[in-house]
């Protein structure tokens, strides 16, 4: 894509939801993650390794910073200097790409690798980056991953036998190329074609996120938010989390909301996809 | 055995051949090689398989002794991934990151793939001909008592066909060791309950009061117990369960309660007693046992303050059923039985018998129920060897020379014996010592039956089958093994089954009746029972007794400060690499521990508090000393730790295991003391006692947490609210 193509046909790679000339229709992909489930066993994280070819880096690599997981388990203390976490931690199941709506990766793209589907996802085209970098750095969630290395041909990534174990749904990346979460675009790709040729839209429970699909506690939910059937939408609404909103009404009220959905960085206007219910403690104890 | 047309055998090799063929990758199917199969194209396909379309096999992980179910994903002959069988009751359709590693251990490139035959230093490939042959003349003139059988946990008609061979060598020497097995608990619940493991019902606590039990991470049945955990949480008539975990260092379990509280090591059944004195509900010899325990005193012992105390006793009171659970930090001291009666009679004073601890279903074949491991039978075993009095010995399914700890010099023992056969996976530190290795398929290329410790609804029988056609021509499955090795003895009886999968047919068609299959012929019963990959039974319910014997229960004075060694060492198991069997498996390597994010690694836990006493900051490597030996590893500085205490993960330090394993972090065991728990044998894994002093050299520690650690920064990015602040009655 030349400067000038880019600049002349700007708006119709990027795509900005929500916008009335292309409403959600028929699907908006989304999530609810209950961080009162989420015990931070990291069944979803490997699921994520054996479902997206995700490389394994190794050590070194790892200290280096170029780790490759798509999800990350992230855990805080509580900041009240006692002397022990008497309250547990606070488990963060899955920090993963939150499929923006207004993506900030998206706008700092030279190249409009990274854009938004119909159907509210944040894609990368692989055959289309060019490893500027960029969008990672604007990416308030820190959840994209860069190739610095051609692990197909590094050593110990996948020797041998083990190339027989990747999923032949999913490209293998190689050097030079942004990855990150699809919430398993190729399951879902799957369940469309299958849904089409039927002349149906695709039926909630139908599609699963792998790690959805591991999650031991059922923590996470992943559906079509527009779809008013899907466990996704009924958690959302009874919430009160609105997806195009970046402050919620609910939190405008002086009263302490009971309602436990909030979506990290709100504030930032970058409208998540992905709805997190805040973890419960026991007051009596 | 085998009349129809096509066996699922062949039907897995067609599979595998046009799959390899199809990928144009050779992938290692020597089956190309010898030439003796046919190639099926594409046009004539069968119609299990469509190119490019994934179908599902059940089949049975062999990660751990859980028993969950798996479905695994197969694409033009090659298994992809491993996700959980929805119609398990076990694990309803998920499946733990351990689990779903099965795949690296199948694939893993640091497989054997020959028998080898120690000459010196190496290993030299030999035919199994020549091995068995080898066997069999080690064996002469060989008294039965002369020969011995390490092996992990066995359940199904594995176990039945191990005692038979047993049986032909008249040896009763058939040591079944895990080396992270609740020995202690089983004991005390079979005194308290009458059965070795009820059924515990998390789902029906409205509270549950867990000493050291870690059962979402590494624990008897986690992604069991995960699921009912979520139960408990979404709460029985809409109140929400609560998890108060008592436990001196913070296990996954302990990093979900709502109370966490810092014990002081050992001290566990003080505070239980404690809590049945202050319940205050006690009568007759029971009130005259705890009437000691005062709160002043028990917060004394245990570090535990009087209102927190207070404040647990007053939720049990309020919150009926509960329930009690005893886990690995209980049991793992000298008076680690007492532990354990102590917590149990805490569970009959609040009348959780029967309610949230339900009586187990029995197993309608007995000679099928697991042969369940533990380290007592470790040490008879390793005492045997260093008595010398064995010739012969088998091996497999465990990792002794890792896993025993470093007092019982086992790799000095194992040396005694006269000929070691290890039947392995890869060449880890057990089979590098022996002298024939039998490489093994791997647990998705082999055939068998498995029956769990840890049954929930109703009984059933696993079933394992080869989820693709075997990589390596040359191994073998550990049955196959065990059934050539029988017909040494008596080829008359088995010399009518082929190979292991002919014996484990027939053995499940002659009990087709027993097995729900009453109606059925032989062929639609078996693929049935195939597809399906479990059997379920009916079994009958075990009665519950439900009385903690007090007359015994005394638990010892707390115990004195160790002037040179003055911390205690914990090992800390973790879910996905438990005792380290699977380290080799690159994805759990590289899994951060949920608790401290490290990867590739191990640490030492320490206290802030104690770490600012001695001058440590994290990525100081520490010598951790015990009387038996001493380690070096990286600190990480981890406020969920008694300060009395350190912890350093087991499973890492392996220096053989392959690529993924060798050379990473150090291994605890080694420096773990010979304690026992008195009334069992068992190995009392913490009661080593430790000192640690700087080396003066500091490294980076590879971790998954960034520069601000631990902490938020005043950002809303994990949140919190508590109970009293919400309604979760209305939610979806």
């Amino acid at each position: 894509m030349s400067v000038s193509n880019l600049l002349e046909n700007w708006a119709q790679v990027r795509h900005e939801h929500p916008i009335n000339d292309k409403p959600h229709d028929p699907y908006k992909w989304a999530m609810a993650i209950d961080l009162d489930a989420c015990t931070g066993c990291n069944a979803c994280s490997v699921a994520c390794y054996a479902e997206n070819n995700l490389p394994v880096v190794g050590r070194e690599k790892f200290q280096h910073g170029q780790q490759m997981h798509w999800m990350r388990v992230e855990r805080y203390w509580d900041e009240d200097g006692r002397e022990f976490p008497d309250q547990g931690f606070q488990f963060l199941p899955m920090m993963m790409c939150q499929q923006c709506e207004a993506a900030p990766c998206e706008t700092v793209c030279p190249v409009a690798a990274t854009n938004h589907t119909a159907d509210g996802l944040n894609s990368q085209i692989y055959n289309r980056c060019i490893g500027s970098r960029y969008c990672s750095a604007n990416c308030p969630f820190k959840v994209r991953y860069f190739n610095w290395y051609d692990y197909p041909t590094t050593d110990n990534v996948w020797p041998a036998e083990m190339t027989q174990q990747l999923n032949p749904d999913v490209s293998v990346r190689g050097k030079g190329v942004m990855e990150k979460c699809t919430f398993c675009v190729q399951r879902l790709s799957a369940a469309k074609v299958v849904a089409k040729g039927e002349g149906r839209i695709v039926r909630e429970g139908e599609v699963q996120t792998a790690c959805q699909q591991a999650c031991p506690t059922g923590a996470i939910s992943f559906g079509n938010l527009v779809n008013p059937e899907s466990r996704v939408h009924k958690q959302w609404e009874a919430q009160q989390v609105v997806l195009d909103k970046d402050k919620q009404e609910k939190d405008e009220k002086e009263e302490r909301a009971v309602l436990r959905g909030y979506r990290i960085l709100e504030e930032l206007r970058a409208y998540p996809s992905v709805m997190y219910l805040e973890r419960v403690r026991e007051s009596a104890v | 055995m085998i009349d129809s047309g096509i066996d699922r055998r062949d039907f897995l090799k067609v599979l595998g051949w046009s799959g390899a063929a199809v990928a144009l990758s050779g992938c290692g199917n020597t089956s190309i090689e010898d030439g003796k199969e046919t190639v099926v194209s594409y046009v004539e396909a069968n119609d299990y398989m469509v190119p490019g379309i994934g179908v599902y096999f059940n089949s049975t992980c062999a990660q751990c002794d859980a028993g969950c179910s798996i479905n695994g994903r197969i694409r033009e002959g090659r298994v992809l991934k491993l996700e959980g069988n929805p119609d398990s009751a076990i694990n309803k359709g998920k499946l733990c990151g351990l689990g779903q590693a099965g795949v690296q251990h199948h694939y893993n490139p640091d497989r054997v793939r020959e028998p080898l035959l120690r000459k010196g230093n190496k290993g030299e490939a030999i035919s199994w001909d020549k091995a068995y042959a080898l066997i069999a003349e080690k064996m002469a003139g060989v008294q039965g008592d002369e020969i011995a059988l390490l092996s992990g946990g066995v359940s199904g008609h594995l176990k039945v066909l191990l005692g038979n061979y047993l049986d032909s060598l008249n040896t009763k020497n058939h040591f079944v060791y895990e080396a992270v097995a609740p020995g202690v608990v089983r004991a005390a619940n079979q005194k308290a309950y009458g059965v070795e493991m009820p059924r515990y019902r998390l789902d029906k606590a409205k509270v549950i009061l867990s000493f050291g039990a870690d059962f979402l991470g590494a624990w008897v049945s986690p992604v069991h117990f995960s699921q009912q955990y979520a139960q408990f949480r979404k709460g029985v008539d809409g109140q929400r369960g609560v998890l108060v975990q008592v436990e001196s260092k913070m296990t996954l379990t302990g990093a979900n309660a709502d109370r966490w509280l810092a014990v002081k090591p050992g001290t566990e059944g003080v505070l239980a007693l404690g809590i049945i004195n202050a319940l205050g509900t006690a009568a007759g010899e029971v009130a005259d046992l705890v009437k000691e325990y005062s709160l002043v005193r028990v917060s004394r012992e245990t570090g535990v303050s009087v209102s927190q105390i207070e404040k647990v006793t007053a939720l049990l009171k309020m919150r009926s059923p509960s329930l009690v659970l005893a886990g690995s930090a209980a049991e793992g001291y000298a008076h680690g039985s007492q532990n354990a009666a102590a917590i149990n009679l805490l569970n009959q004073v609040l009348g959780n018998v029967g309610k949230t601890i339900e009586a187990p279903v029995s197993v309608p074949f007995p000679q099928m129920v697991p042969s369940k491991g533990n380290t007592a039978a470790l040490k008879k075993f390793n005492d045997g060897l260093s008595a010398g009095k064995y010739k012969v010995v088998f091996s497999f399914g465990a990792n002794p020379v890792f896993t025993a700890p470093g007092a019982f010099k086992f790799k000095d023992n194992f040396a005694k014996a006269g000929f070691k056969v290890a039947f392995a996976h890869y060449l880890d530190e057990t089979a590098l010592q022996a002298d024939l290795v039998l490489p093994l398929d791997s647990a998705l290329e082999d055939w068998g039956t498995q029956v769990p410790e840890y049954l929930t609804e109703g009984a059933q029988i696993n079933i394992q089958q080869p989820l693709m056609e075997k990589l390596h021509a040359n191994t073998r499955g550990v049955g196959d093994i065990v059934l050539a090795l029988l017909k040494q003895k008596k080829s008359e009886e088995y010399k009518s089954y082929e190979d292991y999968y002919a014996y484990l047919r027939s053995a499940l068609l002659q009990n087709k009746g027993a097995l729900g299959g009453g109606g059925a012929d032989d062929d639609t019963f078996w693929t049935d029972t195939l597809s399906r990959g479990i059997v379920k039974l009916a079994g009958s319910a075990v009665g519950l007794t439900g009385h903690q014997n007090v007359a015994g229960l005394k638990l010892p004075a707390v115990a004195e400060e160790n002037e040179h060694y003055p911390l205690y060492l914990i090992p800390g198991v973790t879910a996905s690499l438990r005792d380290g069997r699977h380290t080799n498996q690159p994805w759990l390597q590289e899994s951060p521990d949920p608790l401290t994010t490290i990867v590739w690694d191990s640490w030492v836990e320490i206290h802030p508090k104690k770490a600012t006493e001695l001058g440590i900051v994290e990525g100081d490597i520490v010598e951790v000393t015990s009387r038996t030996g001493s380690v070096k590893a990286q600190v990480y500085i981890f406020p969920g730790i008694h300060p009395e205490a350190v912890s350093i993960p087991v499973g890492r330090g392996h220096d053989a295991m392959g690529r993924y394993a060798k050379g990473y972090g150090v291994n605890p065991f080694q420096i773990m003391d010979a304690v026992f728990e008195v009334e069992t044998g068992e190995l009392a894994m913490h009661e080593t006692r430790v000192k640690i002093h700087k080396t003066g050299q500091r490294v980076l520690v590879v971790k998954d947490e960034g520069a601000a650690g631990a902490l938020q920064m005043g950002r809303k990015i994990a949140s919190r609210v508590s109970t009293d602040q919400i309604d979760l009655s209305k939610e979806v």
